[in-house]
């Protein structure tokens, strides 16, 4: 605990130093040390009890009305610092190289880092805390730090109103939050989880209440369908490594909350599955869709996070059965793959983010029509984007593939107890099949229209700005970690082991290990798989490349004989979605601006295309029609002094008449 | 000894079945047509003459296109690996494996779409888009279908699960319907009529052949080749599901599961020629309606299924 402390403390002092020392340089090299060592610190605490040390428990005294807070690091909390705290130090290392021409110029460069270490701060507090009201003050500094360094080029109108829009939202889940916690405070006059969990273990209505609160306040946070709208505007306007952390590891937080609370529930109704796995199901199935509308690489990756926490939601709706019916398999193959799932989605996640800031960077667009041809200018982005992107569309043998394998075999294995409802969930195997057939897709068009073929646009290109070694250091390291859980999935097992056990012990199954349900032969057989392809593959590509004749000559691509090809006539990504696009037309929105050319002589025309958010559009939709409605009533109201009168007294009653009946 | 002698004989009707897959198609559509047609191991010569080529790659591409058909290769063969052709057995079979059996043919057909995105075709880029929305259609047809059969067998490795265990009314209800959902996975999956036509001279109105338009010499023979053999595996996962025999019977069963299969895959052949001489490929705005017919045909054996084990009252 103590270390715990200390590493807090580095922490804040990072954070000081970064506003009291002079020079950029300076302060960034202070705060990056003060990371590396706090993080060690709490790291030191928290990876034993990853893999199987006992919890570390304290306490802290605070005035009233908090008097003390408990604190906790268990297996679920350090599972997920042990992924944010490291992460979260690659992106700031990233931002060194990303932030280059604002550390150079005059700009205070200080806050920026000083920011990401009171993100930093809010992981160790909302992960390690048993008190409600603690709980919120690191729920309140991650959104507001999250939302401070999402506007870092705050001079752009656009970006602050991405900016406030996340701030609106994310503060709509709090009321949420605090609606549960006042619900939950109310039937136990405590502000401890203690407490809370047991009031949660107990069925009631109240109960039922709390988990629907709760759930939306943590799928707002995680961005889950249809609470999403918020997030592809606030990723598409922040800084490369911010989108990233914000989407692999900050609002993992919603997803930390809900295996929290389901874990304090302990034995949850049926219901509650099955309604984790509608919403999750329909954010997986919406995220995807919504990904291949997109023209902005890092809308577009927005899309696909809510595409993924759907992924790991299916994943716990699963084990919320597996715990309802007693089903010790499930818990394991549900919480197990989802929290896989939890970490594997960081690590490509935010290896595409750096990417698409690379290809920015270079480029000074992120619009996939003005792209292309990359492939043969990025010569370090290229390959390590291809491999975030195959992990990304779930495909073997990457890590991607692990943790949906584990959600596949659990939504296979389901207990006869179910009933009609394996059918359910044989439905739900077709939903995440479709999901994994759209985002082939999807993955196919992000990188063949950035990177492949020839450049659209030569003149956006711009040479001094070309990915630099801060930026590629990161990404190699998240490449490791894609390749090594993909290859080799027991590593990935082990960082889950110990989670997964603490969901398995609320259960009434024996006290066994995790790894009892989950047989060891099926991650050894998933490994001999991937062995498997890769020496299929390295035989075939020597046999080819040795033996078969090499080329020696090449030509211009095949025009089907026309003979003035050029950059522009290529496919585009709003075309190479288009048949997907016509099979789902009722479920997106496409507003177009036309102005198309007329007459024998016409003057240049111009059409417009872009596909909406549906929901957003929705929401600004019923905002508008409630101004014009509260407009009408006003203009109705007549404005006759009698009236005002009358109504002034029926006021005045109902006042008296509440006094005098309490 | 028996699992050498049952890897040997996998692996042998690997190597040979795409050559003559392929001819007899060709041969039925050609009979069909009055012709003689080409003999039944044409594609065989046609493959060696390509491997000897030396191929002409586009100024345009990077390392991708070159690799990128090798790895469909591959892809293609470790699928194989993993399907039945004979119920009861595959070289190497895990739980679940029919999951990884789906996605290992989607990295085959990601790097198919990149290598024709690599170079720069327009043509090209709208076969690749057309593949990758008809795969995805198919998708959960196939998933659903075999996970149908997991639930219907109760196990959940691929060379198990094509023998179900239910009574046999049920059984042959579960192995036509199933089998019917996959027929239409193959004509997607493999690039036949309806879905796609292999023989059409126009690049506009293409899908497989147009993602190949830049492929010469090996490159065009690998994947003409991963084409045949992911064909063949699809054949063979139907011919395993309608097989009424299986392997873990004596080696008289054995034999006649065997005998059976190679039968099942010449008539899904023949049936596939058939098709195509028969019917005209489809629009394509009609496609998602074939998939959605193969979608409805597993729902119905799932509901009719249900219905059986009691479920619903």
């Amino acid at each position: 605990m103590d270390l715990l402390l200390f590493g807090t403390l580095t922490l804040i002092a990072g954070m000081a130093l970064c506003f009291v020392l002079p020079g950029n340089r300076l302060r960034i090299a202070a705060n990056l040390v003060s990371q590396v060592i706090g993080g060690w610190c709490i790291l030191s605490e928290a990876i034993p009890v990853l893999f199987g040390a006992p919890s570390v428990n304290g306490v802290m005294h605070w005035s009233y009305p908090v008097d003390q807070i408990d604190l906790q690091l268990n297996p679920i909390g350090a599972f997920f610092l042990c992924f944010s705290i490291p992460m979260t130090f690659l992106g700031s290392i990233y931002a060194v190289g990303y932030l280059s021409k604002d550390i150079d110029s005059e700009r205070h460069v200080g806050t920026h880092f000083a920011l990401l270490s009171l993100v930093q701060l809010s992981y160790v507090i909302i992960y390690t805390v048993q008190n409600a009201f603690a709980f919120l003050v690191g729920w309140e500094f991650a959104a507001l730090g999250a939302w401070l360094l999402v506007i870092w080029q705050h001079r752009d109108q656009k970006i602050r109103f991405a900016g406030f829009n996340y701030l609106v939202s994310t503060h709509v889940g709090l009321f949420f939050l605090v609606a549960a916690i006042v619900v939950m405070h109310g039937a136990t006059a405590s502000f401890q989880f203690d407490d809370y969990e047991r009031f949660l273990r107990q069925p009631s209505v109240a109960r039922n209440i709390t988990f629907v609160l709760l759930m939306t306040s943590f799928g707002l946070k995680s961005a889950f369908f249809p609470f999403h709208t918020w997030l592809p505007r606030a990723h598409s306007a922040a800084p490369a490594h911010v989108s990233a952390l914000m989407s692999g590891v900050i609002h993992k937080a919603g997803l930390f909350g809900m295996i929290k609370f389901i874990l304090m529930v302990g034995h949850p109704e049926a219901w509650m599955g099955w309604y984790l796995i509608v919403v999750s199901g329909a954010s997986a199935f919406m995220g995807v869709l919504y990904t291949i509308t997109q023209r902005d690489i890092k809308r577009l990756l927005g899309y696909s996070s809510t595409e993924n926490v759907g992924l790991v939601g299916i994943g716990f709706g699963l084990g919320c059965l597996g715990l309802s019916y007693d089903s010790p398999t499930l818990v394991a193959l549900g919480f197990g793959g989802g929290l896989l799932h939890v970490l594997n989605h960081a690590l490509f996640k935010c290896l595409l983010f750096y990417g698409a800031g690379s290809v920015y960077k270079f480029t000074h667009t992120i619009d996939l029509e003005k792209l292309g041809g990359m492939h043969r200018l990025m010569r370090w982005t290229a390959p390590l984007f291809l491999f975030g992107a195959i992990a990304s569309a779930s495909l073997p043998p990457l890590n991607g593939f692990v943790g949906e394998f584990l959600l596949y075999t659990g939504l296979l294995q389901s207990p006869p107890a179910l009933g009609s409802g394996r059918v359910g969930l044989l439905l739900v195997v077709a939903l995440l099949a479709l999901v994994g057939g759209l985002s082939l897709l999807s993955t196919v068009r992000l990188y063949g229209m950035i990177f492949l073929g020839t450049t659209r646009n030569p003149h956006s290109i711009h040479e001094d700005s070309r990915e630099n070694a801060w930026m590629i250091i990161p990404m190699v390291i998240h490449l490791c970690g894609i390749v090594a859980i993909g290859m080799v999935p027991i590593l990935g097992i082990r960082l889950i082991e110990a989670p997964t056990s603490m969901m398995l012990a609320v259960s009434s199954a024996p006290t066994e290990s995790v790894t009892a349900f989950m047989p060891m032969s099926l991650l050894n057989s998933l490994a001999m798989f991937s062995a498997l392809f890769v020496g299929v593959l390295l035989f075939l590509l020597a046999f080819r490349f040795w033996f078969l004749p090499r080329c020696n000559r090449t030509h211009v691509t095949w025009g089907c004989g026309y003979t003035a090809p050029n950059p522009r006539m290529q496919y585009t990504g709003a075309s190479f979605s288009g048949p997907m696009v016509s099979v789902f037309k009722d479920m997106l929105k496409f507003v177009s601006q036309e102005d198309l050319p007329e007459g024998v002589f016409p003057a240049d025309g111009k059409y417009k295309t872009h596909c909406v958010d549906s929901v957003e559009h929705k929401i600004f939709e019923i905002l508008d029609d409630g101004e014009k409605g509260a407009t009408n009533i006003m203009d109705r109201l007549p404005e006759s002094s009698g009236f005002s009168f009358a109504m002034g007294l029926i006021g005045l009653l109902l006042l008296v008449s509440l006094i005098a009946l309490n | 000894m028996k699992y050498a002698l049952l890897t040997a004989f996998h692996i042998a009707v690997l190597l040979i079945a795409p050559i003559y897959v392929v001819g007899v198609i060709n041969r039925v559509k050609a009979y069909w047509a009055g012709r003689r047609g080409p003999r039944l191991n044409q594609s065989f010569f046609d493959m060696l003459r390509l491997m000897k080529k030396t191929p002409v790659y586009s100024e345009v591409t990077s390392w991708i296109f070159p690799v990128s058909s090798t790895i469909v290769l591959a892809t293609a063969v470790t699928a194989s690996l993993i399907t039945p052709i004979v119920p009861g057995f595959a070289p190497f079979g895990f739980p679940g494996d029919f999951v990884a059996f789906a996605y290992i043919l989607g990295l085959g057909k990601l790097f198919m779409m990149l290598g024709a995105l690599d170079t720069g075709s327009p043509f090209e880029g709208m076969g690749a888009s057309r593949e990758a929305t008809y795969s995805a259609l198919a998708e959960p047809v196939l998933l659903l279908g075999l996970g149908t059969l997991a639930w219907a067998s109760g196990a959940t490795s691929f060379q198990d699960l094509v023998i179900p265990d239910v009574s046999l009314g049920m059984n042959i209800g579960l192995r036509i319907g199933i089998a019917l959902a996959l027929y239409v996975v193959l004509l997607i999956e493999a690039a036949r009529i309806p879905a796609d036509d292999p023989t059409t001279h126009l690049e506009l109105t293409m899908v497989h052949e147009v993602m190949i338009l830049d492929h010469s010499g090996p490159e065009l023979g690998i994947v003409q080749q991963a084409s045949a053999l992911k064909m063949t595996v699809l054949m063979g996962v139907i011919a395993a599901v309608l097989n009424p025999f299986s392997v873990s019977a004596s080696v008289v069963g054995a034999c006649l599961a065997a005998a059976a299969s190679i039968i099942l895959i010449g008539l899904l052949a023949a049936s596939v020629g058939l098709v195509e001489s028969l019917i005209a490929r489809f629009r394509f705005q009609a496609l998602p309606l074939l998939t959605l017919a193969g979608f409805v045909v597993v729902m119905f054996v799932l509901i009719i299924f249900n219905v059986g084990q009691g479920h619903i009252q």
